[in-house]
């Protein structure tokens, strides 16, 4: 009872850290933003436009008021959830990460299931024959996913599989001209699914293929990497050793007493490599045109969309920082060794 | 046992999969409409806010101009009846329209709706400096019949007619939108109706009850990628049907020109309406120094730049407009010369004792620039490494022209695109001035592009091209033209001209004296 009273009292303390992270975050990019060379006037209106139409859409804006005030509106309009208004398309912001949310979360989730399979199996196969070829290319393939870089390996996958053989998609989420299913979850796969689309449910994995296989590859080098070391560490251990002097047979002895105790970095490693995907994936995006919002955040900075901006960094950072809270109460949760 | 179930198991899944694989195929064969691929996402259809070839492209198609320039270089009539005409004095221009034309939301188009669309341009248009720097008024005369209330005469404003961006909109739709921009829709006149729109897809579809010649398609799916390899993968792989090149990688331009060699692409190519060119601020030492930008005029090699940037795809250029704008050959900027650029320079001092350093700006977001600076600071150290040094600095496009105007540049590599077709609109924004104070520019358009750079007589004589017609406008605008070769503020390096590549069942891309493709004549062979 006790136990549970504390690790309650852990998840609060975690959960109070949340919106003043939010809030450092929010403000260092109001601050570095408006500190940044550049002017959202003159990237809607074009460098020449005279003073009075660029004054005009300053006023407009509400880029005229003080520096402090425009701050206390961003933080206020913040708290009360409104992201704001895009300066470039007079789009809500939420619907812009609406829109590009669930597109980069779809790819992620992918290519984290492919990277978990793969990266997992070899680091496991390593960590059980070490030394064997097995252990031998696992580790050269771990050493080279990690070490290529993200947008030639995207390119030389696209050539190939795209351009060369013809075999999938070479960008975007969809062929050109159709029509995507009406919105509910943002996930195409799913919302193709719920409007019985199978024609676009096709589609949809067909384009997914390609970006989340890249990104998937790429990401199984660290998990083998990480999984075998650990493993192999964990399997040095005096109760190993002990299980095997009495005889355990040695699967069981994999399964139940060594695979457990690795799960806490591998654990770690896997939620940050998710929470970095979310906004981190932009080589990918870029490379297969992925509508995501990565892109999203890299076309609104080229443009000094300041409110998009903002608001996918707050989203973006919200979504890291639960995901790191989740992973420290789910660690408190499962190894009785850390205090809360 | 177990593992023959296991056999089958997978093969079922992978004939599933290989028919529904098969079967998306299928369906891209059954393509009915011509798919157009470019870079660079559309955020608005407003042709008040329209400034990217993108854009105008679409706009193009949805919309109609009061004229059109033709294949003579003529002004002819569009939605215009006839030609304009212009009072004695020069201040007021009459426009008769076409009757029985109707917008896509069956509200008729006539001089009040054009009167609306060019007021609505002058009051919040991105570009809108160049209607109200000569416009006093609009006037509606007639139902059919427009009066145009000039400040000063100016025989430019004809050509400016041709512009996408004073394409008449609907007032029905766009009373809401008077002072606002409508980014996601348009309501036109043109023969093409805006079916669907969003950031990265638009469909159009023909306009039934179009006043002109008919579109030879059934539509147009617009799409963008994020990426030159992409595009280029796109046509090459026919998941698009027309690819337009801008933002298309130098290599890959050739490589698909190869492609047409072959027979396996169409290609169309517009005249050039992109100049590339390297700004020098001249309004502080060293480069206030006109000899010293006059001996750098010499030191570009436009042949060896165009070949190594971009395997000669970039048309060497020696003036700051198009030739083809000007209706005869000439050239204005000096060729590559290396002895003359040395002996200009010792006589300023440098070459024995001091070398003269030249910190160069390109955009890092440019890949064209990027090249084009290293190839001339390679160029003038093998050929003039006693004399000049030039220093790389690589910033961001939009901090480029932010900080155009506060001087932060000693010498930058830009573009321009001209607004329409006419010298002008390529001499006016680079060299125009309203405050000169010793050849330095302190109000004007040459404050924007940073060369800061004036001359008086320039001035006059641009300005007095407003007043004259034909043949002698064009020869004063050659004037003009040579003085800005002297003065050496700017340094034309390269002409890019528009093109498209097709698959070879659809027909070669066409292209309009705006540089743009004109999408109705697309069609499937």
């Amino acid at each position: 009872m006790s136990s549970k009273k504390e690790l309650f009292k852990y998840i609060f303390s975690r959960l109070t850290l949340l919106p003043i992270m939010l809030w450092i975050i929010s403000s260092l990019v109001f601050i570095l933003l408006r500190i940044a060379p550049g002017d959202p006037v003159d990237a809607i209106l074009g460098n020449r436009a005279n003073e009075f139409a660029r004054e005009s859409l300053r006023i407009k804006l509400g880029l005229d008021k003080p520096l402090i005030d425009q701050y206390i509106e961003y933080l206020n309009q913040l708290i009360h959830g409104n992201l704001g208004i895009s300066l470039n398309t007079q789009e809500p912001v939420k619907l812009i990460i609406a829109k590009s949310l669930p597109a980069s979360l779809e790819l992620a989730i992918f290519s984290i299931l492919l990277a978990s399979i793969v990266g997992y199996l070899i680091g496991f196969l390593g960590a059980v024959k070490p030394e064997s070829r097995i252990d031998f290319s696992g580790r050269i393939f771990g050493i080279g996913t990690y070490a290529l870089p993200p947008f030639w390996a995207a390119m030389v996958i696209q050539i190939i599989f795209a351009v060369l053989l013809g075999w999938l998609p070479i960008g975007g989420r969809l062929p050109p001209g159709a029509i995507p299913p009406p919105q509910i979850t943002g996930f195409l796969l799913l919302d193709s699914i719920f409007d019985r689309n199978i024609e676009i449910v096709f589609s949809s994995i067909k384009h997914l293929i390609l970006p989340s296989v890249t990104l998937g590859i790429l990401l199984s080098g660290i998990f083998s990497r990480s999984l075998r070391l650990n493993l192999e560490e964990v399997l040095k251990k005096d109760y190993i050793e002990a299980a095997k002097s009495r005889g355990i047979n040695e699967s069981r002895i994999l399964v139940k007493h060594a695979l457990p105790n690795t799960l806490l970095p591998i654990l770690t490693i896997t939620g940050l490599t998710v929470s970095s995907l979310i906004g981190g994936a932009l080589l990918i995006e870029i490379t297969f045109s992925w509508p995501g919002i990565a892109l999203g955040l890299q076309e609104a900075i080229n443009q000094r969309d300041y409110p998009v901006v903002q608001g996918i960094v707050v989203i973006i950072s919200s979504l890291v920082v639960m995901i790191s809270v989740g992973i420290d109460i789910a660690i408190a949760y499962i190894d009785p060794r850390v205090s809360y | 046992m177990i593992k023959i179930n296991y056999i089958k198991d997978i093969l079922k899944v992978s004939s599933i999969l290989l028919i529904l694989f098969q079967l998306s195929c299928a369906q891209q064969k059954k393509r009915e409409n011509i798919i157009v691929a470019s870079a660079g996402k559309i955020e608005s259809l407003d042709p008040a806010q329209a400034n990217t070839l993108r854009t105008l492209q679409i706009l193009s198609a949805l919309g109609d101009t009061l004229y059109k320039i033709n294949k003579q270089g003529n002004l002819s009539p569009r939605l215009a009846k006839d030609l304009p005409k212009v009072s004695k004095n020069g201040l007021l221009i009459d426009i008769p329209l076409k009757e029985n034309i109707s917008f896509h939301d069956g509200s008729i188009f006539n001089a009040e709706a054009m009167a609306f669309s060019l007021n609505r341009f002058r009051k919040i248009g991105t570009l809108n400096y160049l209607l109200n720097d000569k416009i006093e008024g609009i006037e509606v005369k007639d139902e059919f019949l427009i009066r145009i209330k000039l400040k000063k005469p100016s025989s430019s404003l004809k050509s400016l007619l041709t512009s996408v961006n004073l394409t008449p909109v609907s007032p029905n739709s766009y009373s809401n939108y008077k002072d606002s921009f409508n980014n996601k829709n348009f309501i036109g006149t043109g023969p093409y109706f805006l079916e669907s729109f969003n950031s990265s897809q638009q469909i159009i579809k023909p306009f039934n009850k179009y006043w002109g010649e008919k579109p030879k398609n059934n539509g147009i799916y617009f799409i963008n990628y994020s990426n030159s390899s992409t595009l280029f993968g796109a046509i090459k792989t026919k998941e698009v049907d027309v690819l337009i090149s801008n933002s298309i990688d130098d290599i890959q331009r050739l490589t698909l020109n190869n492609m047409v060699k072959k027979d396996k692409l169409n290609a169309g190519e517009g005249y050039p309406i992109e100049i590339g060119y390297i700004t020098l601020k001249s309004n502080k030492l060293p480069l206030e120094n006109k000899k010293i930008r006059q001996a750098l005029s010499y030191t570009i090699d436009r042949e060896l730049i165009s070949q190594q940037v971009s395997f000669g795809t970039r048309e060497p250029l020696r003036s700051i407009v198009p030739p083809q704008l000007h209706k005869k050959e000439f050239l204005s900027w000096p060729k590559y010369n290396p002895d003359i650029a040395r002996s200009l320079l010792k006589k300023e001092g440098y070459c024995e004792t001091d070398i003269l350093s030249i910190p160069l700006t390109f955009r890092s977001n440019v890949p064209a620039d990027k090249l084009l600076a290293l190839t001339w600071k390679d160029q003038i150290k093998r050929d003039l490494s006693d004399c000049i040094q030039i220093t790389l600095n690589g910033v961001e496009s939009t901090t480029v022209y932010k900080q155009l105007s506060e001087g932060a540049f000693e010498a930058v590599i830009l573009d321009w695109t001209g607004a329409y077709p006419d010298p002008e609109a390529y001499l006016t924004p680079l060299l125009s001035c309203n405050e000169i104070i010793k050849n330095t520019c302190l109000k004007g358009e040459a404050v924007f592009s940073g060369s800061f750079w004036g001359d008086h007589k320039l001035q006059e004589l641009l300005e007095k091209s407003e007043e004259l017609k034909g043949e002698k406008r064009l020869n004063n605008l050659i004037k003009v033209e040579q003085l800005a070769a002297q003065g050496s503020a700017y340094l034309p390096i390269w002409l890019v001209n528009p093109k498209a590549w097709s698959l070879k069942n659809i027909s070669q891309p066409e292209f309009s004296s705006n540089g743009l493709i004109i999408l109705k004549n697309l069609k499937r062979n």
